[in-house]
């Protein structure tokens, strides 16, 4: 770590830190020539008087020492380089030229490169923190890709606190040499990521993008920022004035199966779901609820969507009808007229996700103070378990009660939201992961 | 920019469609020409400079015989040549009413060439009803886009009303991705608009935008 500091109001303190205090195994060194030691760690004047082979340097040093910093990791034979350090191209023509000639160096080294004006990046699997977030998110599948480096790090924190496990988070900055398709290849390969979440600001090859994100099997979900015709010149042809750069990202992320999501929300939301269940094959949804008002409200959710509640196979209806009382009638969306105990959630859950004419399931509980959360929630938990090859998604509506069920259900890989709306964009978002699988492929 | 006669003469080198038309002079010329065509026909300036011929009064269809041909040619002649000096004429055969579509292409500073597709007519001008994709587009993908516009309906044939022919527009889209694929000067393209019938389509106004 190239300008680690003693100083802990310093970014070259709280990386170092980070780095050193989240329980990573492989070799640190501080590189800082006028401190002797860091957190108890020696510390090196300089990249070559460092013993051992170097793999990764990071690099936060004022932005006119960075050129110096570089030959010398070039010098050192470094892997490959995180430069946090700002002050290039987002600062003006200056700072672009300084980083053309970095870019340049690091390049003649044959060294990957982060950055310049990255937040560092978090990876899991290795329990390296090399970014400025304090604390790392908990363990997961899903990876995220932030052009917006304090967007990226108060997702971390978002994370931990909705207990959503991450495996990589990586702050992009300038992209002077790595970029959302060389971190799209690596993710592909990467055994630990499931599910890749980008926020994107602008791409600089298109074309690039496209190539890898078509290369890449796994789900992946992106928020394009930036959609307002403000770019958009007087243009002389009517294809021209049409033909926006939003248009053109929608049109670009489908084309290579890149789901586009709004919001931070429902990015996560989605990835909750596209990281834990198997692909929806088709868009008819099953929702089984212990309250009318709340299955009404998902088969209006779902429908708006372009999903379909179709009526169950009469068999499934014939057994489903067995655990209900008399006077309910089984319909899709099935209301359980207020029960909702295991066996019954267990029993109805598992009729619906056998029937061949249903392709995905919600399920509800709506809590009503009489009743228990957690037991219908072990019905699906124990349901999940027996891998269906059909997604489903939990639904459970309440308070204080409901948010211990929440982490129950997140330990046990089930997709869990507080309403029904939220839960039909996650199913949603599944059925476009296949078909714009399909359509990428094509 | 392209004049509309270059324009069309690289959309028939790429197989899309066009209707027969000349450029002239002088309104004898035209005149001449129109009579080479059969009537009816249309009389527009031709001019790399104009870009909005109709708003301006420089275009006349619908012209029954040669002294309609004389008169309207000199009118626009002379209007044209006020904007831009070298202004000439074009001379074109009339197309039948079709379904009026649009389709262009844009060269992206991301993406690269891009392809449009619409209603044409107050759906683009109004609804803005148009998919999109980013080239190369291949023939399910334009079949695709055509499904995708909310006013799919009105080309497939709706209650009681032909549809038009979705495979000759689907060809145009195709080579409308090839074209702008290979041709690298052209910035924007439009085909504003692209006649559709129950059998084949046409492209009846082009125009092309150059790089600088």
């Amino acid at each position: 770590m190239i300008g680690a500091s003693r100083d802990p109001s310093k970014w070259g303190y709280k990386v170092f830190h980070n780095i050193v205090s989240n329980g990573y195994r492989g070799r640190v060194y501080p590189v800082n020539p006028s401190a002797a030691e860091i957190d108890g760690f020696r510390c090196y004047p300089c990249v070559g008087d460092i013993p051992g082979e170097v793999d990764l340097g990071i690099v936060i040093v004022p932005a006119s020492t960075v050129l110096k910093v570089v030959e010398e990791c070039g010098a050192k034979k470094v892997g490959a380089l995180c430069v946090i350090t700002a002050g290039f191209s987002e600062v003006g023509p200056e700072g672009a030229a300084l980083e053309q000639e970095l870019k340049e160096r690091a390049a003649h080294y044959g060294m990957r490169m982060l950055g310049p004006n990255t937040m560092g990046f978090v990876n899991n699997s290795i329990s390296l923190n090399a970014s400025i977030v304090p604390k790392m998110p908990p363990k997961g599948w899903i990876s995220f890709i932030s052009q917006s480096g304090a967007l990226g790090l108060s997702l971390v924190d978002w994370a931990i606190g909705s207990s959503l496990g991450m495996n990589c988070v990586v702050s992009t900055g300038n992209k002077a040499d790595v970029s959302e398709a060389d971190l799209l290849e690596y993710f592909e390969g990467d055994e630990n990521t499931w599910t890749i979440a980008m926020y994107i600001e602008g791409l600089k090859d298109g074309r690039r993008f496209m190539e890898a994100a078509k290369k890449v099997r796994k789900p992946k979900l992106a928020i394009k920022a930036g959609v307002s015709q403000a770019g958009a010149r007087a243009a002389a042809s009517h294809t021209g004035s049409l033909a926006g750069s939003d248009m053109v990202y929608d049109a670009a992320f489908r084309q290579c199966g890149v789901i586009r999501v709004e919001g931070v929300e429902e990015m996560f939301d989605a990835a909750m779901a596209l990281s834990t269940q198997p692909r929806a094959k088709g868009n008819r949804v099953a929702i089984l609820s212990n309250g009318g008002g709340a299955a009404i409200m998902a088969s209006d959710a779902c429908e708006r969507r372009g999903m379909k509640v179709p009526e169950l196979k009469k068999h499934t209806k014939a057994g489903i009808a067995r655990l209900l009382p008399a006077f309910a009638s089984v319909k899709n969306p099935i209301d359980t007229v207020a029960k909702s105990d295991y066996d019954l959630y267990r029993e109805a859950l598992k009729m619906l996700v056998e029937d061949k004419d249903i392709d995905c399931v919600m399920v509800i509980y709506a809590h009503a103070g009489f009743t228990s959360a957690a037991e219908p929630a072990k019905a699906v938990i124990d349901t999940i378990k027996e891998k269906y090859p059909k997604p489903v998604v939990a639904c459970w509506m309440g308070g204080r009660e409901v948010s211990a069920v929440a982490s129950m259900f997140r330990k046990n890989k089930v997709p869990y939201y507080p309403v029904p709306e939220r839960a039909a964009e996650a199913l949603w978002s599944l059925i476009k992961y296949d078909e714009y699988r399909k359509e990428a492929r094509r | 920019m392209m004049s509309e006669l270059e324009a069309k003469a690289l959309l028939a080198k790429y197989g899309i469609p066009v209707n027969e038309g000349y450029g002239a002079s002088s309104a004898e010329e035209a005149a001449e020409k129109a009579r080479h065509i059969g009537f009816p026909v249309a009389v527009k300036a031709l001019s790399s400079k104009i870009t909005h011929k109709s708003d301006l009064g420089l275009v006349e269809l619908n012209i029954c015989n040669p002294g309609e041909v004389l008169d309207a040619g000199a009118r626009i002649l002379k209007k044209a040549r006020g904007i831009d000096p070298d202004a000439r004429l074009i001379v074109e055969a009339m197309a039948d009413p079709g379904t009026e579509v649009i389709v262009g292409a844009k060269r992206d500073p991301q993406f690269g060439p891009t392809v449009l597709f619409g209603l044409g007519g107050i759906f683009v001008e109004v609804f803005k009803d148009v998919s999109l994709r980013v080239a190369p587009v291949d023939r399910p993908m334009a079949l695709d886009m055509m499904g995708e516009i909310k006013g799919y309906p009105i080309l497939k044939g709706v209650r009681g009303r032909k549809g038009v022919d979705l495979d000759a527009l689907a060809d145009v889209i195709v080579n409308t991705s090839r074209l702008m694929m290979d041709e690298e000067g052209i910035l924007e393209l439009d085909m504003n608009p692209v006649l559709a019938y129950e059998k084949g389509a046409i492209a009846v106004d082009a125009r092309a935008l150059l790089r600088d």
